[in-house]
């Protein structure tokens, strides 16, 4: 029987649309010109110009110390809430379920407003310490919902192996359950940094003084020119990401070995 | 096992961490939303006194609708190419070899990890007035030298699409990837139509990832607020921009509020049909 | 995996660590507003770092403040702006003693300062807001705001996101005030607008600069001196004084209550009006400083620029935006009904 094609060419379409702007960027990113109409000539200055812009180094140091800080407390609690969700069943955990659930599809603007009105009610300083505590605020659902996934497939023997070997609650979690859960919390590790690294929006409503991050510093290039040096700085960060993407490809790969095994 | 006493006690430890963080910095100013919203405004960016319904009636004053109005319709159009082109694609990739099958979800995942400001950038690169997009409609006679396609409501649309698409794709192929496609061919089979066999034997069998992919791309639509801001023009506005204004510009965190307050009621509603049906789903799991 | 971690951990620690033993002077300031090395000179002779926030209108900074975002240093409003923040104790009171050069100021533009005693502000810049356009693809150009009806230019034109400006435009096109209470005359210029605006690409503060230069737009409105750092790039681009008068700004430097380095501050006023530098940054960012002593050290030619000396009989026909207090909800609502009008 002959199947249509139309499922073929429209995946083909949608790969080319989803392709074809970043290639232009990257392209244009080794541009002599100063605007991206026209060809004049392969050139790496706006590389070099990057590494001399004293902001976007600047930027990519508080985006850091978000990211990480973000991504630490993020990953014990969601962990932590993955676990009491799998493991009880109870009315409690489903208002927790909801609270955990709602964040991730409550839209940007929303967050961003609240958080920003909620800070200023209670007179808290705007500047990288709430954007950390905005960031981690959704992170936490994020890294929950990898684990979860993760926890579904879990072997509870195991545990009630340790239990009848006398293990006590505290060595069950460092010795057992840690290792084995270990893929799923980095995987969801690393989806609150990339989640935090990108992040504008909400950024943009709760960041101060100085709090200026890589994304705001993007945006803000983005409004009063230097193009070229926004595409090389793209660049730069699409390698990043790709070899983050890798990195979580591989661990999961791993894994799928191991239980294949 | 646990005793039942020393069972709750551990599951309260637990619970707490996330619950005690996201019931203050989610719940709280959630609420918080809702309570300015009654709020007057002093002209200078305060909050006034007391509580009024003014701002909320102010709603209703005519420059909003138009508004409210253009958000829906470009999100929903969104949604519905979305989904449009999310379907045949979930459907390609699900029935792909193994091989293929990883391939293809990782091309269509990258894009859903790289900066979000910098691919709208590149479209505005792309669609500059001496970019390659307009060179090449020149060239094919299909646009004229002096139309602008940047900073239109269709611009909006067009980078609104290609940054929501890979929400619609994954969910769709997700619940492709669990259907059973010996369905499509049965039906074949009897004698149904390609497109017969597809309408009402596949999209049915996904019905559950498909509403999932209406949600993941309807709910940011409606909240959208920086691609208006950077490829739309003046008459393509959306709520997320107003609110932003009344924030930043007019310094009015009633009106703000207000406009928030609606926003997350709007969402909230299809929100709510998902989470009875994931629980549902949860409930469904444990008893297995 | 852990011990990974702790090493970028460490790495991350190594980064918050480095540089942060000197003051940081926190500055909000708008963008392109300063010559970059003048900044690097007064980091070294005070041994501080200069961190630079930006903001595009006298609103938005003002709602960010009104929004928490305390601990700025330096704050650069315009003086409609400034009377606002001392109407609602927002500065502090500034020390002569540690501001020497206040000395230099040009008496002459003193008085269009709110705060003519410098008591709270010193005068930084003087601006305009005129049109610029491309010479290379725009025919016909007439020095009037009437540009903005031109047909042919259809979506390739901008005006700023900035309610008084935008709204002032109009006003000025009408032959009106642009401080004008008066409700009939700001529907008026709020019908112009409207028509003004179905020929816009964007209602857009900074992007316009990049536009104008890589041909994006063809008419902008803008900042005389923001237009003149694009001429230097891009000859093509010609700034002009509509005939109808202009707003004129007078922007100023300001010391927020609550900052943390008040000293520093005082400092950076300072030097922002030593002589060499109000003039090596005039000849940079084509603002004019108001600055007798520094007049002598500019290029002759750049002081008589038209754009930035406005000839008399335009000078008579333009104002310095002022703050109106409760009418300025008159200007919101307008400025409501023009973003909301198809």
């Amino acid at each position: 029987m002959k199947r249509s094609r139309i499922p073929l060419y429209t995946t083909i379409a949608v790969l080319v649309f989803f392709y074809l702007p970043i290639f232009v960027l990257i392209i244009h990113s080794f541009n002599a010109s100063r605007f991206s109409g026209s060809w004049e000539g392969f050139s790496l200055r706006w590389y070099i110009r990057l590494f001399t812009e004293r902001e976007i180094w600047y930027a990519l140091r508080n985006t850091l110390i978000v990211a990480f800080s973000t991504t630490v407390v993020s990953m014990v609690l969601g962990t932590i809430a993955a676990f009491a969700l799998h493991r009880f069943n109870t009315r409690l955990q489903r208002v927790h379920y909801t609270l955990i659930y709602t964040p991730l599809v409550v839209p940007d603007i929303l967050m961003g407003i609240s958080l920003l009105l909620f800070f200023v009610a209670i007179g808290v300083q705007l500047g990288l310490f709430t954007i950390f505590l905005a960031h981690t605020s959704f992170c936490v659902s994020y890294v929950a919902m990898v684990v979860l996934a993760r926890l579904q497939d879990f072997d509870f023997s195991v545990i009630e192996a340790a239990q009848d070997l006398g293990a006590n609650w505290w060595t069950i979690a460092w010795r057992v359950l840690l290792p084995l859960l270990a893929p799923g919390i980095a995987a969801g590790g690393l989806l609150a940094f990339t989640l935090s690294i990108d992040d504008f929006v909400i950024t943009f409503f709760v960041t101060g003084p100085g709090a200026t991050t890589l994304p705001i510093q993007i945006y803000s290039m983005i409004k009063h020119g230097s193009p070229p040096l926004i595409n090389a700085l793209s660049t730069i960060l699409l390698v990043v990401t790709f070899l983050i993407i890798w990195t979580v490809q591989h661990l999961t790969e791993d894994e799928r070995t191991h239980e294949n095994a | 096992m646990m005793n039942p006493r020393n069972k709750s006690f551990g599951e309260w430890l637990v619970t707490l961490p996330s619950f005690v963080w996201l019931f203050i910095l989610f719940v709280i100013p959630t609420l918080i939303v809702f309570t300015i919203a009654f709020k007057p405004a002093d002209p200078w960016g305060g909050i006034g006194e007391g509580w009024t319904l003014d701002t909320l009636i102010s709603l209703g004053n005519p420059n909003y609708p138009a508004i409210i109005w253009r958000t829906i319709w470009l999100s929903l159009v969104t949604t519905v190419v979305c989904i449009a082109l999310a379907l045949p694609m979930g459907y390609y990739i699900a029935r792909a070899p193994a091989r293929w099958r990883r391939l293809l979800l990782l091309l269509t995942v990258i894009p859903f990890w790289t900066s979000f400001l910098i691919r709208i950038f590149a479209w505005k690169v792309l669609l500059h007035p001496d970019g390659y997009v307009k060179r090449a409609l020149v060239f094919l006679r299909l646009s004229e030298e002096g139309t602008m396609l940047l900073y239109r409501s269709e611009a909006v649309l067009l980078v609104m699409v290609y940054t929501l698409l890979p929400f619609a794709i994954l969910p769709i192929f997700a619940a492709a990837e669990k259907f059973d496609f010996r369905l499509v061919e049965a039906a074949r089979d009897l004698g149904a139509g390609k497109l017969r066999a597809f309408r009402q034997v596949f999209i049915p069998g996904i019905q559950r990832g498909l509403l999932t992919a209406v949600l993941m791309v309807l709910i940011p639509a409606l909240g959208m607020y920086i691609i208006p801001d950077l490829v739309g023009g003046p008459r393509s506005e959306m709520v997320g921009n107003k609110i932003a204004q009344r924030t930043f510009v007019d310094r009015n965190l009633p009106h703000a509020s207000a406009l928030s307050a609606g926003l997350t009621l709007a969402v909230m509603a299809p929100m709510l049909v998902v989470l009875m049906m994931q629980g549902r789903r949860r409930e469904e799991h444990e008893v297995r | 995996m852990l011990r990974n971690l702790t090493v970028v951990l460490m790495f991350a620690g190594l980064l918050t660590g480095c540089g942060e033993r000197r003051a940081v002077l926190h500055v909000y300031n708008w963008a392109d507003y300063m010559k970059p090395s003048l900044i690097r000179q007064f980091e070294q002779e005070f041994n501080c770092r200069v961190v630079i926030d930006t903001f595009d209108s006298n609103e938005a900074m003002f709602a960010r403040l009104r929004a928490g975002a305390t601990g700025y240093d330096v704050i650069f409003p315009s003086s409609y702006m400034v009377q606002i923040m001392i109407n609602h104790d927002m500065l502090q009171p500034l020390n002569h003693e540690l501001i020497p050069n206040i000395q230099h100021l040009d008496p002459d533009y003193l008085s269009m300062a709110a705060d003519k005693e410098c008591t709270y502000a010193v005068p930084y810049m003087l601006s305009n807001a005129g049109l610029a356009y491309r010479a290379d693809r725009v025919e016909h150009v007439e020095p009037t705001w009437a540009m903005l009806d031109r047909e042919d230019l259809r979506g390739r034109m901008t005006m700023l996101d900035d309610m008084r400006e935008t709204i002032g435009a109009a006003l000025k096109y009408l032959g009106y005030s642009l401080n004008t209470r008066n409700v009939e005359e700001l529907e008026e210029a709020r019908d112009v607008v409207i028509r003004w605006k179905r020929n816009l690409a964007k209602f857009e503060n900074e992007q316009y600069k990049n536009g104008i230069a890589s041909g994006e737009f063809l008419l902008v409105h803008g900042y005389n001196g923001d237009i003149m750092q694009v001429m230097e790039e891009e000859e093509n681009v010609v700034y002009f004084v509509p005939r109808e008068g202009v707003s004129i700004a007078l922007d100023e430097m300001v010391i927020p209550v609550g900052a943390r380095q008040p000293e520093l501050a005082h400092h950076f006023i300072n030097f922002m009006h030593r002589p060499e530098v109000a003039a090596e940054n005039t000849e940079y960012v084509y603002f004019l400083s108001p600055n007798v002593a520094a007049y002598e050290l500019i290029d002759a030619e750049l002081l008589e620029d038209p754009s930035i000396n406005l000839e008399p009989e335009i000078l008579a026909l333009s104002e310095v935006i002022e703050d109106l207090g409760e009418d300025n909800r008159l200007y919101t609502r307008i400025w409501d009904e023009i973003k909301a009008a198809e």
